[in-house]
């Protein structure tokens, strides 16, 4: 399990990350979510140690993470990174025997992840050459070429073409299913929650929740869609707040200890009801509540 | 599973072996020795054309300077200078000769009214030599008229020259390979300098360097690539030094003992190792500061200063004046002393344990350049953006 516990840095008087305390489990996609300077990359660099934290510990099956243990994640940087002028396999096997592959290991993983993420045919090109997109499927080599025992991914779709992002998902998956814990960050929400087993929202600086969408579900105030009854009906009804209304819709909230049956009478009472359920809502929505809590103030930081 | 990594070693390795295969295989490489072997053929050629222009001269005698025909021959002979000397039957004829260019000079008029007329200058030298034999010709007479002996008093006027080192037959070739072995130091302390700085602003600027850092430490990649460019420089030095060394030696331009030509490389290399390692924490510090390869330029060039000035010593001065004592005085100082020593030493003016002295102080030198460098890197490497200010890079780190 990889533990970031209490991380806390400041860039001179601003306070990047402040507290920021949660665990990636073995076999588990972690979605990292936040505004922009949030604290996202903060967080990625010092776990990869390019940068260094003011307090608070990452370690990773209990011990803290050193060179040694560094050498062993897999990570993609948010400024992408790779030598333009190199040769696309030459890049990943260097890339690999860096991290301590042996040669013809190293050789090896480069023809294997190369081949599985649709670039066999430009092995032997400089990375300049290559297409925006797959700079990108080299970029995603990079970071796993080395068999690594923990990805760390900072936007790994951002600037993907629908067909890479697909890629993408199906290799963190199996990454994933293969017992390595991933932990990657991004701003496309609908993704995140298709795509991981949970979710950390971070908030200027501080972890405002995480756990999985269905258990971030749970710890907000239950919600309602009703059609039928014209607009307004329910702005009168005790308990109730009205978060939209669209046509005939109505969505509300309830506050705690209200019974759904009393709004579904004073509904009735409206006019005729012709859908009444439960709303589910995405992680979008969670992620815009559970920002909200926040106070302002937050500070934009890189 | 596999978790186990490289050593330090293995590390600097890998990144200096990238380093070597990256330049070697690039156009730069071999530019860069063609363009050296067509500047010591150009050189060779210039010393060449020279040497030949200064070692003959022409001059047409007319009227009553036809009789200073023999002394004139004499005395260029007797300095070691071709002088052919042709007459004319007139004044007319003879200048005829001097704007054609079949002769230099002409030299017209009898005693008390010489006269050398060139076409648009007269060479110093020619000139010197006619000044002299008309000279003597003047205080002959006189003598001989004043009833003395010219011979006699000539004979009483000699002073008799030696020097009390004797004097080196090869001084010539000496410069020629003092100059060469400080204009390959030169060149190559400046081309790998400067490609450190490249390669580590190229690392920053593609943004790689924090790929790179998440794995390996910044000081193992700093040194692979001082390490692997210095080794890229010098087995560029080796093959200049190596081909020129050969072609002296089979055309016979030479004649300096092997042993001495070898001795020369040698130490050649012993100094390139010194000064590239010294300017390279320079230029890596240099190159640490900025984000884009077109910042680079403002914060290197300052470094071409300490490199040019020792440079231009060595031959200007040096081959006119060997024991120079502001030459002898930067001969120890580090930073100039990776050029001047070796060019000192090749004049065989400098003893072995001034060479040892001045090389016991570079290596101190770089000992305490190496950590500073390292304290830069750290602190700039991963800065993108602006400019990072000298006195943040140089702060101290906790690490």
């Amino acid at each position: 399990m990889l533990a970031i516990d209490g991380l806390a840095k400041r860039f001179g008087t601003a306070t990047a990350l402040d507290g920021v305390t949660f665990d990636v489990r073995p076999g588990e996609l972690f979605g990292f979510v936040g505004g922009n300077g949030a604290g996202k990359t903060t967080t990625m660099r010092i776990v990869l140690g390019v940068l260094e934290t003011d307090a608070g510990t990452v370690s990773w099956r209990g011990s803290p993470v050193d060179a040694a243990i560094r050498r062993r994640i897999g990570y993609m940087p948010e400024e992408r990174g790779l030598y333009p002028k190199m040769r696309v396999a030459e890049q990943l096997t260097y890339l690999a025997r860096l991290h301590g592959m042996s040669r013809p290991d190293a050789v090896d993983a480069a023809l294997r992840w190369t081949d599985r993420v649709g670039i066999a045919d430009r092995r032997g090109d400089e990375v300049q050459k290559l297409s925006l997109g797959n700079q990108q499927r080299v970029q995603l080599c990079a970071a796993l070429v080395h068999d690594p025992d923990v990805l760390v991914l900072d936007e790994p779709f951002s600037g993907l073409d629908p067909a890479a992002v697909d890629t993408m998902s199906e290799v963190l998956r199996e990454r994933a299913a293969a017992g390595t814990p991933v932990i990657f960050s991004s701003h496309q929400l609908e993704l995140v929650e298709r795509l991981c087993d949970r979710v950390g929202i971070i908030s200027a600086g501080r972890m405002v929740a995480v756990g999985s969408v269905e258990e971030l579900r749970a710890g907000a105030a239950p919600r309602y869609d009703v059609t039928g009854p014209p607009a307004g009906w329910a702005d009168v009804v005790p308990g109730v707040t009205v978060l939209e209304a669209d046509g005939d819709r109505t969505r509300v909230e309830l506050e705690p200890g209200t019974d759904d049956q009393k709004l579904l009478a004073a509904a009735l009472a409206a006019g005729p009801v012709r859908a009444f359920g439960p709303h589910r809502p995405p992680l979008t929505e969670l992620y815009r509540d559970a920002v909200a809590d926040r106070p302002a103030g937050a500070q934009e930081i890189r | 599973m596999s978790g186990r990594g490289n050593s330090a070693a293995a590390t600097i390795a890998l990144v200096a072996r990238r380093e070597i295969t990256t330049q070697v295989r690039s156009r730069t490489f071999l530019i860069g020795l063609l363009l050296m072997v067509a500047i010591f053929a150009g050189y060779a050629a210039v010393i060449a054309f020279v040497g030949a222009q200064s070692s003959s001269s022409s001059l047409v005698l007319d009227g009553a300077a036809r009789d200073l025909r023999p002394a004139l021959q004499a005395t260029a002979d007797r300095q070691g200078s071709t002088l052919r000397l042709t007459e004319a039957g007139s004044r007319a004829t003879a200048e005829s000769m001097v704007r054609t260019g079949e002769a230099d000079a002409l030299l017209a008029g009898g005693p008390g009214s010489y006269q050398l007329v060139g076409l648009e200058d007269v060479n110093p030298a020619l000139g010197a030599l006619v000044r002299d034999v008309v000279e003597q010709q003047a205080v002959d007479d006189a003598l001989t008229a004043a009833g003395a002996d010219p011979e006699q008093v000539s004979t009483l006027a000699g002073v008799g020259i030696t020097t009390l080192e004797p004097a080196d037959p090869e001084r010539g070739q000496r410069i020629a390979v003092a100059f060469a072995v400080t204009f390959l130091l030169f060149f190559s302390v400046t081309t790998y300098g400067s490609a450190v700085a490249q390669g580590v602003v190229e690392e920053k600027s593609s943004r790689v360097v924090e790929l790179l850092l998440s794995t390996i430490r910044p000081l193992h990649l700093l040194a692979g690539k001082v390490v692997g460019l210095g080794l890229v420089g010098l087995l560029q030095l080796v093959i200049l030094g190596g081909l020129g060394m050969l072609v002296a030696l089979a055309t016979g331009m030479l004649a300096v003992p092997t042993a001495v030509v070898a001795g020369t490389l040698a130490s050649g290399i012993v100094w390139y190792l010194v000064g590239f390692f010294l300017y390279a924490t320079l230029y890596a510090s240099a190159g640490a500061l900025v984000s884009r390869q077109e910042e680079l330029q403002s914060v290197i060039g300052p470094i071409a200063i300490p490199l040019l000035l020792p440079f231009l010593v060595a031959v200007t001065i040096l081959p006119t004046d060997p024991r120079n004592g502001f030459a002898t005085v930067l001969s120890f100082v580090p930073f100039f002393s990776q050029t001047v020593m070796p060019a000192r030493m090749a004049l065989g003016v400098a003893p072995w344990w001034q060479a040892l002295v001045a090389l016991l102080i570079a290596l101190v030198t770089l000992a305490g350049m190496v950590l500073l460098a390292a304290r830069v890197y750290r602190n700039s490497i991963l800065r993108t953006g602006s400019r990072v200010p000298w006195r943040e890079a140089l702060r101290p780190t906790r690490t």
